[in-house]
């Protein structure tokens, strides 16, 4: 890097900083922080630590050398069936149709099923084992199954919460309490961005045809941290970020010029009003401008080969499918942002799942895969962390020719960025109904704990006092980093 | 005796915002780094120097958490901490804490390292001191009883205007710190009405200002603005805040809940100045007051402000105890300016609070009439919401009058006689028309002689059409052959089946605006109006023409005297559409549904109806046909008064200019003039819309408590925890009514607002304080815990509180006492000598700017144009949004439609808030979503903020109807319009090097316009708002990128 791309870098970087500590009537205090902290970072340098444990946030140096610089978080929202994706139960499928044992269920929360005659209900698909390492993985999910020993999948996956919207909450937040902030944004606030021209935490929607589920802007939400952390979702229709575009009749030299004017006029005022807001203010419409120039650009396919459309399976790039969100992420990610999440609308099969699951699968598995074998061909897979999964699974009982919400089981598959590819960790029982609470258990909160470890942070030292308390995205309860599947 | 200042302690750095002293605490910034408290000559005070500590680092593991409680030690008291031995006072070496804190033994030292938490040297030293003081404990600030201050008596040179300065000052010259000079006096006012109204001043009111000479000038601009209703607007947006305020439900389906009458009662609270007293108990308990009044029931509406949900599978038990959860929240934060959310689960780390608290507060509630579900399902049955989905509202709900609809419905209806009088005096105005006129008033003449009630019901005629054959099975039933039979008033009695049958009906009405069916019991049907269930009555009429082919009456509007309701995204359609539906519980009367036909035909000799009632199980019918159609189906009148005024017109022999009702009917029914029938079937929708006037609200209804148990760990599953009764903390003054009667919601916002009560006085003055001077006096308003901060200016916080109370809980009051004092009215001017003793401005030496909260950041840059509409109250409104924004949203789907019409310009408190996807305007400038309680908004500085200012059709419409406006006056000089544009943006001219840039961009701007005139005109399509036709494009477009530059300032969106 150039002396003065460094020193840009590092201007930028106070800036931010400035901007944080904002409500100093002065900024001062900000400032001198921030100068410190860049005396801090830079003292980091000297000593030798690894050059990727220097962030640009407020966990500066990282806890841990940093595994995964940024994570790509595919939602399966609505809850995919365990049961027909990852964790193939023999048992289940002999017991068809046939009452479902109490011992099982006894005593405990379901949704739908709530006070219903429960019946077993066998996975309708097939499983075999694929890839050297023999993974199980159903028929369903044929491309996936063919990057087998690249990810790591795990079927002891519990939650708290069993109905669409606190479960979000609560995979998103670790908590169902209105107002916390999002992992994305506590990665971001801990590490900052890897760009400058973009939000360093976006998310991308795209929806199936049956199974849908809403999802709230809260899923991304940056809860009590400010809103610079809330992740940006990109729209499918209109400008990708709001109001990124021109207004009509404004070109981008008009444009540029009135950001100028602005910013000129800030500096006048500033000259006579010593308020440092105003500082931050002209950097924010710099900014801004750049946005608007890189966003147009980042969202011009045209330069992705036909290959690499076909690999994802994208008919028409930029159509919010989830394959063209899939190859969107990469360029993403290739740009420095931190927190990637792709939502799919389209697991929630509380009948017909037999057609309908199968339906969702399709618009999910070559894309994951092909995103899987983008980033490894650009030797990217190393440094970027891949999560697979929905907020819950489904239940191993029928809920007439589905499935209904269940916490107590439920499978996901992680790639790439510090974790070991070609591997099952954690295991249900024979009827696929509750995780074995062995040390492979994993409960949302280790899942948190192992993706901020990967990202270089220690969980239980990562707070911000809200409320009086230190709180935390793994919450007050303990839980822990899941070594067994790192690499 | 000397106190040290409140500015020291490094954890206060930046203590307005919390994140900063986070980000202090987390680079463990020592004392070293900055100047610190406890100056050597101080005293060491418990409540702001060893409180804070303590709790921070020790009570997490040694508080008032029973269960969490290690070595059986606790340290939040001193009795206890002395008896252990771990405070030994006047003897810090022989204080186990002493020892603890600065052994190196790994396994010894405290707080232990595994917590995190470290203790730095200087808060070693202020233990140290503090116990070798004698170790003197004071109760909590915020708990002790409120008492009344004395004021500081100062030599003050006049700068003390009231005791607030007076608290200020002494605070200041302790430090030998001098005040700031008093702002300039535009300055001042645009700080007033920012502050106070969230409107910027007008250059008039500055120059009126300026021009006023008298010694209480700022003082009558205080009043001015105190009275104007736009304060109750802004009032009420840290409010709504607070009780979590928004136009739909939050969870999952996020749908559409009724509550904008809520939002009115609290702005005009707030204008009318209801003492806060009245305002709490008003909201908590208003239905358990003695002859409670409809205000006060919408005022309740506040006890439904809890997100709901209407997923499916979502169990009711679950979401009862979330809502119990989140109303705990909202009264401990709003009200006591603590975090109960904890005690969920467990009692508090740091304040007195245990989980019996937090469900026994919870219990007040109990009696609130709701679903944790809302709807009915298989797993959860709830008879009362049967058949409700997700178009359907959450009940309990009233129906109130809303001042605002109602002078919206007046203006339309005025808007409607002002067009019926203009087309009628433009058709006196030629003969042909004014012929076609008289002819009308002859024909309704003669048909009111004959139908004075305006109906006419001609003999009917029903074809008999062929049943099916039965089916085999039916085959020993007898056929049902007995087709319809008509009697003499024209009712058709149907039996039998479902089925279709046509009926022909002569017209004998000289024009056919409306027709009417009636559903009348009879004897055939048991006295009912149906054959069994009433289905949906849909007809399908068409006119038959003597000699031409049928065509097809379509109808413009329909609505009936009785019906069942019908549902879209939470509201009830107005009037009939997509069918009619009899109401079902009405089967014995009399139901009646009037028709408007959209074109109103004019009726030959011979012409027929034919009406067809698909499948209808009607028993009894009855048809009528009008040649009158009012603006209101259902309203009879017209037929009337317009018989009285014919036959008045007559009698003047006076046929050229008519009144009002017949102007109205040959409007209405006639179709006569088609523009204006255009014109007026417009206003007519903007009628209906109005729904007469009335809206439907939540409300409180007080049922028979459910049973509050303590959820073991917050476990909604867990029925094992003791059964609770309602009851205020237990370590505060408790209730004075006390008795065997379990307490009310009446009891517990009694309490909030009696004198014993210490908190409430002392939150309320500190939020206010923050509002207006940018950092509350105890830094963090919805804690005034252990773990919040102690007050800046303790003394002062007690006698406004004291004050405030004292006064009749009088806000109007308080405010002013804020605003005149000179403390507000300091420069804004940053002091850089203070940026070391007080980085955060704690101490006030001059005035804090602000950014403008995302609302008056939308209010303001439309004032500035002139484009804000001021309408008081009504219902939320839309303006512009992306498009798409819904597209994740369900249940039902969204398409959120902007209005395109006045209520685009409406200020920001009245914009539709959806909960889970808010406006992102509101949202880039920091609105919170309002799903939860929120005592004070984050203030950001984004570059999401600088895109929305440059691009949003909002601001670019704004900047070309300003420019339009700059450029009304075609005579003024660039010079001069520049001049005024910053007067009218930030209330001062430019300064000459502002000038000269702003000239110079506009120059280069004209030059690109004049070059593009494409551009410029599609600059000036941007909005709604017509584009000014008399001013050049190239002209208008380069002011139009001057305003936007004026509009993106930071100034323009700040309060200096």
């Amino acid at each position: 890097m150039h002396d003065e791309s460094i020193q840009r870098q590092q201007l930028l970087r106070a800036m931010q900083r400035r901007t944080f500590l904002r409500r100093s009537a002065y900024g001062i205090g900000g400032l001198a922080l921030a100068s410190l902290l860049e005396g801090r970072a830079a003292a980091g340098d000297a000593a030798g630590s690894a050059p990727n444990q220097v962030s640009r946030g407020f966990v500066n140096p990282t806890h841990y050398p940093v595994r995964a610089r940024r994570i790509i978080h595919l939602c399966m929202a609505g809850g995919p069936s365990h049961l027909e994706s990852f964790d193939y139960k023999p048992e289940l499928k002999k017991l068809d149709k046939q009452p479902f044992p109490e011992s099982f269920t006894k005593g405990q929360q379901l949704a739908q099923l709530q006070n219903a005659e429960l019946k077993a209900a066998g996975p309708f698909c097939e499983f075999a084992k694929h890839g050297n390492s023999g993974q199980e993985i159903s028929s369903l999910f044929p491309h996936i199954a063919k990057i087998a020993d690249d990810i790591c999948i795990v079927r002891s996956m519990h939650t708290e919460q069993i109905n669409h919207d606190p479960a979000h909450a609560f995979m998103n937040s670790g908590s169902i309490i209105k107002g916390r902030p999002s992992i994305g944004s506590w990665l971001l606030y801990g590490l900052g961005a890897e760009t400058d021209e973009l939000p360093g935490f976006i998310v991308l929607t795209s929806a199936g045809k049956s199974g849908l589920q809403p999802v709230s802007a809260r899923q991304w939400s940056s809860g009590f941290l400010p809103t610079r952390y809330q992740g940006i979702l990109f729209q499918s229709k209109g400008d990708a970020v709001h109001y990124v575009g021109n207004p009509a009749g404004v070109t981008r030299e008009t444009q540029g010029a009135v950001v100028d004017e602005v910013n000129r006029l800030n500096r006048l005022f500033a000259a006579e009003h010593a308020d440092p807001e105003i500082q931050t203010r002209i950097s924010q419409y710099e900014l801004a401008f750049r946005m608007q120039m890189s966003v147009p650009d980042l969202t011009d396919f045209a330069s992705e080969p036909q290959s690499v459309l076909e690999m994802y399976g994208v008919k028409e790039p930029g159509d919010g499918s989830f394959a063209s969100n899939c190859l969107l992420a990469r360029r993403l990610a290739e740009r420095g942002v931190r927190f990637i999440q792709l939502y799919h609308r389209a697991w929630d099969h509380h009948n017909n799942i037999a057609n309908d699951m199968p339906r969702a699968a399709l618009d999910v598995d070559q894309a994951s895969a092909a995103l899987v074998r983008d980033l490894k061909q650009r030797g990217m897979l190393d440094d970027t962390l891949i999560v697979w999964g929905g907020e819950f699974g489904r239940t191993p009982m029928g809920q007439g020719s589905g499935r209904d919400h269940h916490i107590n089981a439920f499978s996901i598959w992680l790639a790439g960025g510090g974790i070991r590819g070609g591997m099952t960790w954690g295991r249900t029982d024979e009827l696929g109904y509750k995780y074995v609470a062995d040390d492979q258990a994993m409960h949302v909160h280790d899942l948190h704990a192992t993706m901020l470890y990967l990202c270089g942070i220690d969980h239980s030292r990562f707070s911000v006092k809200f409320q009086g308390l230190d709180a935390r995205l793994t919450g007050v309860e303990p839980c822990k980093v899941v070594r067994g599947i790192l690499a | 005796m000397p106190r040290s200042p409140p500015i020291a302690r490094p954890r206060v750095i930046g203590t307005m915002n919390r994140i900063a002293s986070i980000a202090a605490a987390m680079f463990a910034l020592t004392a070293g780094a900055m100047p610190h408290a406890a100056a050597a000559a101080d005293r060491v005070d418990f409540d702001r120097h060893i409180r804070p500590i303590l709790s921070d680092k020790c009570f997490f593991c040694h508080g008032p958490d029973q269960k969490h409680r290690q070595a059986d030690l606790r340290l939040d008291e001193r009795d206890s901490a002395v008896a252990d031995k771990a405070i030994v006072p006047g003897k810090p070496e022989e204080s186990e804490l002493i020892r603890r804190i600065t052994s190196d033994d790994a396994d010894e030292t405290m707080p232990p390292p595994e917590s995190h938490k470290e203790l730095t040297p200087s808060e070693k030293t202020l233990l140290r001191r503090w116990i070798a003081d004698g170790a003197e404990y004071q109760a909590h600030w915020a708990y002790r009883p409120l008492a009344k201050p004395r004021v500081p008596r100062l030599n003050d040179a006049g700068w003390v205007r009231n005791p607030i300065d007076s608290f200020v000052l002494e605070e200041l010259r302790s430090r030998k710190i001098e005040p700031s000079p008093e702002a300039d006096r535009a300055t001042l006012l645009r700080r007033l009405s920012l502050d106070l109204t969230g409107l910027p001043p007008t250059p008039a009111e500055v120059a009126a200002f300026l021009d006023d000479t008298s010694p209480n000038a700022y003082e009558r601009q205080v009043s001015r603005l105190l009275a104007s209703p736009r304060y109750g607007e802004r009032m009420a947006v840290p409010w709504l805040d607070l009780v979590r305020f928004a136009d739909t439900v939050g969870y999952h389906g996020d749908q559409n809940q009724h509550v904008f009458a809520y939002r009115d009662w609290v702005i005009d609270a707030f204008n009318r100045n209801k003492p806060f007293d009245q305002f709490t108990i008003e909201q908590l308990a208003g239905d358990l007051l003695p002859a409670a009044t409809t205000e006060q029931r919408v005022a309740t509406a506040f006890n439904r402000l809890n997100m709901m949900t209407r997923e499916g599978g979502a169990q009711p038990k679950e979401y009862l105890a979330k809502y119990a959860a989140d109303r705990v929240r909202t009264v401990s934060t709003t009200w006591l300016g603590s975090t109960m959310g904890c005690c969920e689960c467990h009692g508090h780390k740091f304040d007195p609070f245990t989980a019996c608290d937090f469900y026994s507060l919870a219990a007040f509630f109990a009696d609130v009439k709701q679903w944790g579900y809302y709807a009915d399902a298989k797993y959860a049955r709830t008879p009362e919401l049967a058949g409700f989905g997700n178009e359907h509202p959450f009940p309990p709900e009233i129906e109130v009058a809303s001042p605002y609809l109602q002078r919206r419905q007046r203006q339309f209806e005025q808007q409607m006689i002002a067009l019926a009088e203009a087309t009628a005096r433009h058709a006196a105005a030629q003969p042909a028309s004014r012929d076609k006129f008289n002819g009308w008033q002859r024909a309704m003449r003669e048909f009111l002689a004959r139908e004075p009630s305006g109906w006419s019901t001609p003999q009917p005629r029903v074809a008999s059409k062929a049943l099916k054959p039965a089916k085999k099975s039916d085959a020993d039933e007898p056929e049902q052959i007995d087709g319809p039979t008509i009697e003499a008033d024209g009712r058709i009695v149907f039996r039998g089946k479902p089925q279709d049958n046509p009926i022909a009906l002569p017209l004998d009405v000289p024009w056919l605006a409306a027709v009417r069916l009636e559903l009348l019991p009879h004897a055939a049907h048991g006295g009912k109006i149906a054959r069994g269930e009433p289905t949906i009555i849909k007809p399908a009429v068409r006119i038959k023409r003597r000699d031409g082919k049928p065509a097809k009456v379509a109808f413009f509007y329909a609505d009936a005297d009785a019906r069942d309701p019908k549902y879209t995204q939470g509201s009830a359609v107005v009037g009939v559409h997509g069918g009619w539906q009899p109401a079902k519980a009405r089967l014995t009367e009399r139901q009646s549904s009037v028709w408007l036909v959209e074109r109103p035909l004019k009726v030959d000799d011979g012409d027929q109806l034919e009406i067809t009632l698909a499948g209808n199980t009607i028993g009894c019918l009855r048809v009528s046909v009008s040649p009158i159609a009012g603006v209101d189906p259902l309203d009879a009148s017209l037929a009337t008064e317009l018989r009285t005024a014919l036959g008045a017109a007559e009698s003047a022999a006076a046929t050229t200019t008519a009144s009002s009702p017949v102007n109205l009917a040959y409007l209405g029914s006639t179709a006569c003039e088609p523009k204006a029938f255009e014109q007026f079937r417009q206003l007519q929708r903007s009628w209906f819309e109005c729904r007469r006037g009335m809206a439907e609200v939540m409300t409180t209804v007080a049922v028979e408590p459910l049973m509050t148990r303590v959820l073991p760990r917050g476990n909604w599953q867990d029925d094992s925890g003791e059964i609770v009764s309602p009851a205020v903390p237990h370590f505060l003054p408790q209730p004075t009514n006390s008795g065997d009667q379990r307490l009310t919601r009446l009891d517990l916002a009694r309490w909030l607002v009696a004198n014993e009560n210490p908190l409430t006085a002392r939150v309320v003055v500190n939020r206010l304080w923050k509002q207006f001077f940018g950092a509350a006096l105890s830094g963090v308003v919805d804690d005034l815990g252990a773990q919040g901060e102690s007050p800046s200016h303790p003394e002062l916080l007690d006698w406004l509180a004291y004050e405030f109370r004292a006064s009749g809980w009088d806000t109007k009051r308080l405010v002013r006492l804020l605003v005149t004092s000179s403390t507000y009215r300091q420069q804004s001017n940053v002091r850089a000598e203070l940026r070391d003793v007080d980085p955060a401005n704690r101490l006030l030496a001059f005035m804090s700017p602000r950014r403008l909260e995302a609302e008056f950041v939308r209010d303001n840059a439309l004032a500035i144009a002139g484009l804000l509409n001021l309408d008081l109250g009504g219902p939320s409104v839309r303006p512009y949004q992306p498009a798409g924004y819904y597209a994740n949203l369900q249940f039902p789907n969204r398409d959120y439609v902007a209005q395109l019409d006045d209520r685009q310009y409406r200020r920001g408190v009245y914009m539709h808030w959806q909960r889970t996807f808010l406006q992102p305007m509101l949202a880039n400038f920091d609105a919170p979503g309002r799903e939860e309680c929120t005592a004070g908004r984050l203030c950001s500085n984004t570059p999401q903020q600088a895109l929305t200012l440059l691009n949003d059709p909002t601001f670019v419409e704004a900047a070309r109807v300003l420019a339009a406006r700059l450029l009304v006056d075609a005579h003024a000089t660039d010079e001069r319009r520049i001049d005024h544009l910053l007067r009218l943006a930030v209330a001062r001219p430019p300064s000459t090097a502002e000038r000269e840039s702003l000239a110079a961009f506009l120059a280069d701007q004209r030059k690109h316009y004049r070059q593009h005139e494409d551009e410029a005109q599609q600059l000036l399509n941007v909005g709604i708002a017509p584009a000014a036709t008399n001013i050049d494009a190239a002209e208008l477009a380069a002011w139009t990128s001057l305003c936007r530059v004026v509009l993106n300032l930071h100034e323009t969106i700040a309060r200096y």
